[in-house]
């Protein structure tokens, strides 16, 4: 049994509040016999047209016993809409939320027993002593604050848990390195939620450019975030009496990042902008944008090698030059020269000499240069799937990842490069310089205090 | 307020540029000062977030200092990690001995990250601390200090771990391995490895972990414990066996696999057919060849993707025997593994079954041509146009259209004019169709077109006018004028409905005089709302499109009509407009569309900014709309926009 299999294993909290957990016998599963079940339901993956949905169980709802047992890691406003994705998936049980919040991990329960009709979500408020108790669960949905991410997504791989990650999904690019090398060390499945990748429009773009449609693509454009700013607060809110803790955990809400007094506004939400706890407007976008922009040039392994300084708050208008020869330039909005820009968030556009396709969210349609383009739309997006197996759905690419133990379209390793691109144009902006970077070492090229910022100490006992 | 930081750093700092030497250490001096002083918990947090980016040897009894301290011990190694320098590791490791609880767990992380080896001994001693967190992180340091002394303690303290240290002593080791084995020494890594696979009690996560280890770190010696986990009934080694596969390359690995296909249950075979493609080896070609064609049919359709997944065009033959299988979905399957392939030889196969003789391959062949964007195939479809199959002429045609260029429309024009009627003619419309849609220059191909009408039948005409309107244009539109009169009534409704549907302001002339002189009712209704339709359309001057309502207004007669024209108007932001609304407002059957159309205008004129004088001369309309209206969410929206026209008057 897996229980059987984990529960001598595992950290057993050394004082923990709660009473010995066992998994809700609903959730009780055979790992040994989910796997080898799940090995058939990777070949459904594979080939949809083979076998209908409902053989994974009656009504088209897989039984317990081979069903992804998930739970969420800290899930507010973004994770309640990632959350709202996975619950339908007929092959996905949530079973428990973890959450510094208490208001918020009553919340979540409610939303997930409400979808099951039954009251079996368990809450833990200590997100070791949940990795500790949990062996029963397959993967955790992390939807915390960005500072949370990477140390999150490598406890929980480390305990042997698939991950879904929030994005920016890492901090510093030795967080985004720790992410890679644990997924690796311990095989897990992680993906990244940089969901455009798994969106038909961005989709038809990408497969635009590798087809040969726009010719020789030399620049691409990312689009950041159109508030807020590349530079970011080191300023502390006042201080505010703490709540107790079973209300809110402050000291594991600031998990690695250093101490500060406790401020209500902070876990409300506002902590972007902060330095401890994000990664600016550019990152903010980035995280989406520039992952977009490396899977599509082939550059998804590697991080820009070239960043030029701009001199406005922001980075707009940066441009980054990868090995390839391919410059990605950030922008916020439109830009000089053209009146093409994005009427949507998160937009890409690639420029090449045969022409140009734009997308962004909330289009109908991704923009093209040669209208005639539009017309292999669906032909395009088919063939892709076909080619490649990942379906149009990103929290489907996952779940069917854990069954077959491939890797996910939103890899640890084009996660961390393109955040290294985005740490970089950081750094970059932060020094206000120009910067080369090295990607096999991963070091910027004679700068020293660039070096040192590409990772920050972290708070014990919340390390690595 | 500006901290002493932000002082210090300004009167230092020249735009953020780089510190000159002599700079930097008077930055350097100044920070350390602050640590030193009696500052605030911010202040001093401040000045370690700040010499972690300037700070030097200088620095390092200062911040050491801090090591102990309840509030600052975090930001002091905050400091301490990133510099360079032997003394970091100094202090360090002689705070291990002083501290206790997180700071001591906090310092021990700090030692790991810098990989002190001077610190494997006192680490050492520590994996045996009470205190789970300051075990664990001894563990992980030695981990990430990787070498053989650490190593060692950590294989002798791994089999006495506590349950709740275990994980984090087995990490240390896997660390451990994973360094030495970097650093050349295989079999010290590999000994751990087993070690770990070994483990009583280790969790299945660490299990995978070390045999992944043990067959990577073994290098070519490790193939036959690959060979032997692929057969393993524990599905967790099975999976972890593939997983590993992935990230050996070279035809050794791919014989494995490949070799291990036979013993396996079918669920499995899937799972190692995926990891040949995905590996991306063509040696795995022979293999899955086999398997595509035998065997059970998830794993057979499994193989035909890895197949296409591998993308070598030589697989052309073999996907194209497979087209012919019985089962429906193997050959689709097979079907879309060759769309994927590229390069001439796969083309040399589809332009095989296109000149074939068996109808159902011309027809996948067809579907693959446009597929794979092969132009070079249009003169073959084309060709193919003339079969005697009806499907292969259609689809021949139609995909013909989706690569032709515009040296093929004689050829297309051919087909067109000496197709009759039907399914032949409607393929050849949209042939001609896709390339008119896709053609740079309208005009010449207009010409063309045009030129054919005088000797065309009239099914013909239809198509051809149809196709005119699709290019646009003065060439066009003059020969879709001309039909307009035609003595045959198919043809005059075609040409109605091409004008009708011109894209371009153009041809509104043409539909209000056709409009005013129709004797028929219906092509008066076709002509009055295409040309609304074009006063509708927001690309053109609010101007223009005023001018045009109001031509329009004396010819609307039914209520229909009337709606029309006022959904035009609702459009058009301007006070004309709601001048010409206005009469409609009095009318039983329009006075709803009528107070809505001003409702719209109003908010739109509001929105925009609308001087004073305007937003006065909305306000007698919009009473009488707001009198108008019975529908009380449409007087909601009137009152609001009323109330702020008032407002907006009265600022004048």
């Amino acid at each position: 049994m897996r229980q059987h299999v984990f529960a001598s294993s595992v950290r057993t909290p050394a004082k923990s509040p709660l009473p010995p957990l066992a998994a809700p016998a609903s959730v009780r599963v055979n790992r040994r016999h989910f796997l080898k079940r799940a090995a058939l339901a990777a070949g459904v993956a594979a080939a949809p047209s083979l076998i209908p949905g409902t053989a994974l169980g009656r009504d088209g709802k897989a039984p317990p016993s081979e069903r992804i047992v998930m739970a969420g890691l800290g899930i507010g406003g973004r994770g309640s809409g990632v959350l709202g994705w996975m619950l339908p998936e007929p092959d996905v049980q949530f079973v428990a939320i973890c959450d510094a919040k208490k208001a918020q991990r009553e919340k979540v329960k409610q939303t997930i027993d409400s979808r099951y009709g039954n009251q079996d979500c368990k809450m833990y408020p200590d997100i070791r002593e949940f990795l500790a108790a949990r062996t029963d669960i397959d993967g955790v949905l992390i939807a915390t604050g960005d500072r949370w991410h990477a140390l999150a997504a490598t406890w929980a791989m480390r305990s042997g848990k698939d991950v879904y990650s929030e994005k920016p999904s890492s901090m510093t690019i030795a967080e985004g390195q720790k992410v890679v090398e644990t997924a690796r060390r311990y095989g897990r499945v992680y993906q990244t939620g940089t969901q455009r990748l798994s969106e038909a429009n961005f989709t038809f773009a990408n497969e635009l450019l590798r087809l040969g449609y726009l010719g020789k693509v030399h620049t691409v454009r990312a689009h950041i975030a159109p508030w807020d700013a590349a530079e970011m607060s080191h300023a502390w809110l006042a201080g505010e009496p703490e709540p107790p803790k079973e209300e809110v955990d402050w000291d594991q809400w600031l998990g690695p990042c250093p101490w500060r007094p406790y401020n209500a506004a902070y876990v409300r939400g506002g902590w972007r902008g902060h330095y401890d706890f994000h990664t600016s407007c550019i990152g903010e976008w980035g995280a989406h944008t520039f992952a977009q922009c490396q899977v599509a040039i082939g550059a998804a392994d590697t991080s820009a090698i070239e960043y030029q300084y701009v001199k406005n708050d922001s980075g707009d208008g940066m441009v980054t030059q990868f090995g390839n020869g391919i410059r990605m330039i950030l922008n916020r909005g439109g830009w000089e020269g053209s009146a093409r820009g994005w009427k949507g968030s998160c937009g890409v556009c690639y420029e090449g000499t045969e022409g140009w396709v734009s997308v962004a969210d909330g289009y109908s349609k991704p923009e093209v240069s040669n209208p005639a383009w539009m017309g292999d739309f669906t032909r395009i997006v088919r063939d892709y799937i076909e080619r490649t197996r990942r379906p149009m759905s990103h929290v489907r690419d996952l779940f069917d990842c854990i069954k077959s133990r491939r890797q996910t379209i939103a890899t640890p390793v084009m996660m961390h490069r393109s955040m290294s691109t985005v740490h970089a144009a950081n750094i970059c902006m932060w020094l206000k310089r120009d910067m080369k970077f090295d990607p096999v070492k991963e070091e910027f090229i004679g700068d020293a205090e660039a070096n040192r910022l590409r990772s920050r100490a972290m708070r014990a006992p919340y390390s690595f | 307020m500006l901290t002493k930081i932000t002082l210090i750093l300004s009167a230092a700092l020249v735009a953020g540029a780089t510190l000159l030497a002599q700079d930097a250490k008077r930055t350097e001096a100044s920070l350390i000062a602050v640590l030193k002083a009696e500052s605030s918990q911010k202040e001093k947090a401040d000045a370690c977030r700040e010499l972690a980016r300037v700070g030097t040897r200088e620095a390092v009894p200062a911040l050491a200092a801090l090591l102990a301290d309840d509030k600052l011990n975090h930001m002091a190694r905050y400091a301490l990690e990133p510099i360079q320098d032997a003394a970091v590791d100094e202090a360090l490791r002689a705070a291990l001995g002083q501290l206790q609880g997180r700071p001591l767990a906090g310092a021990i992380g700090s030692i790991g990250v810098r990989r002190d080896a001077a610190a494997v001994n006192p680490l050492g001693g520590l994996l045996a601390s009470p205190d789970a967190d300051v075990a664990q992180a001894a563990a992980r340091a030695l981990g990430a200090i990787g070498n053989a002394p650490a190593a060692a303690l950590l294989r002798e303290a791994v089999g006495k771990a506590s349950d709740a240290n275990r994980l984090a002593f087995c990490e240390g080791l896997l660390r451990c391995a994973e360094a030495l084995g970097a650093a050349g020494q295989g079999a010290e890594a590999t000994r751990i490895y087993e070690q770990l696979r070994s483990l009583k009690g280790a969790p299945h996560q660490v299990q995978t972990a070390a045999l992944r280890g043990a067959i990577l770190t073994r290098g070519a010696q490790g193939l036959p414990l690959l060979r032997e986990s692929l057969a393993s009934a524990d599905y967790l080694m099975f999976a972890g066996a593939v997983r590993t596969s992935f990230e050996i390359p070279g035809p050794e690995v791919t014989a494995v696999l490949a070799g291990s296909l036979n013993g396996l249950s079918t669920d499995n075979q899937v799972v190692v057919i995926q990891a040949l493609g995905t590996r991306g080896d063509a040696a795995a070609l022979p293999a899955l060849y086999g398997a595509a064609r035998a065997g059970a049919k998830p794993a057979r359709t499994a193989a035909i993707r890895a197949v296409g997944e591998l993308a070598q065009p030589a697989s052309a033959t073999a996907l194209v025997d497979l087209l012919a299988d019985t089962d429906r979905d193997i050959a689709q399957a097979a079907q879309e593994s060759l769309a994927s392939l590229r390069g001439p030889i796969v083309d040399e196969a589809i332009m095989g079954m296109l000149t074939g003789d068996n109808a159902s391959l011309k027809l996948v062949a067809i579907d693959l041509t446009s597929r794979r964007r092969m132009t070079t195939a249009v003169p073959a479809l084309l060709k193919a146009g003339k079969d005697n199959d009806a499907k292969v002429r259609a689809a021949a045609l139609r995909r013909a259209g989706e690569l032709a260029g515009t040296s093929e429309i004689p050829a297309l024009t051919d087909f067109l004019m000496g197709a009759g009627s039907g399914p032949d003619l409607e393929a050849a419309e949209q042939a001609l169709s896709a390339v008119c849609r896709r053609a740079s220059e309208p005009g010449p191909i207009a010409e063309k077109l045009a030129g054919l009408m005088a000797g065309a039948a009239p099914a013909q005409k239809g198509a051809l006018l149809r196709l005119l309107g699709t290019l646009g244009g003065p060439v066009a539109l003059k020969a879709v004028r001309a039909a307009v009169a035609d003595s045959n009534a198919e043809v005059r409704a075609s040409a109605l409905r091409a004008l009708g549907d011109w894209k371009t302001a153009d041809a509104a002339p043409d539909l209000l005089a056709l409009a005013k002189a129709a004797a028929n009712p219906t092509d008066r209704e076709l002509c009055l709302r295409s040309y609304v339709d074009l006063a509708r359309n927001p690309d053109l001057p609010a101007n223009q499109r005023l001018s045009m309502c109001r031509e329009v207004a004396a010819l609307v007669q039914s209520k229909g009509e009337k709606r029309l024209l006022l959904s035009a108007l609702g459009s058009v932001p301007s006070l004309e407009a709601v001048a010409l609304i206005g009469p409609y407002l009095g009318d039983a059957e329009t006075k709803e569309e009528a107070s809505a159309a001003t409702a719209t205008v109003a908010e739109q004129l509001l929105k925009n900014k609308a001087p004073a004088q305007t937003a006065a001369g909305l306000v007698e309309p919009l009473q009488k709309a707001a009198q108008a209206t019975g529908n009380a969410d449409l007087a909601k929206r009137i009152q609001e926009a009323l109330k702020q026209a008032q407002n907006r008057a009265a600022k004048k």
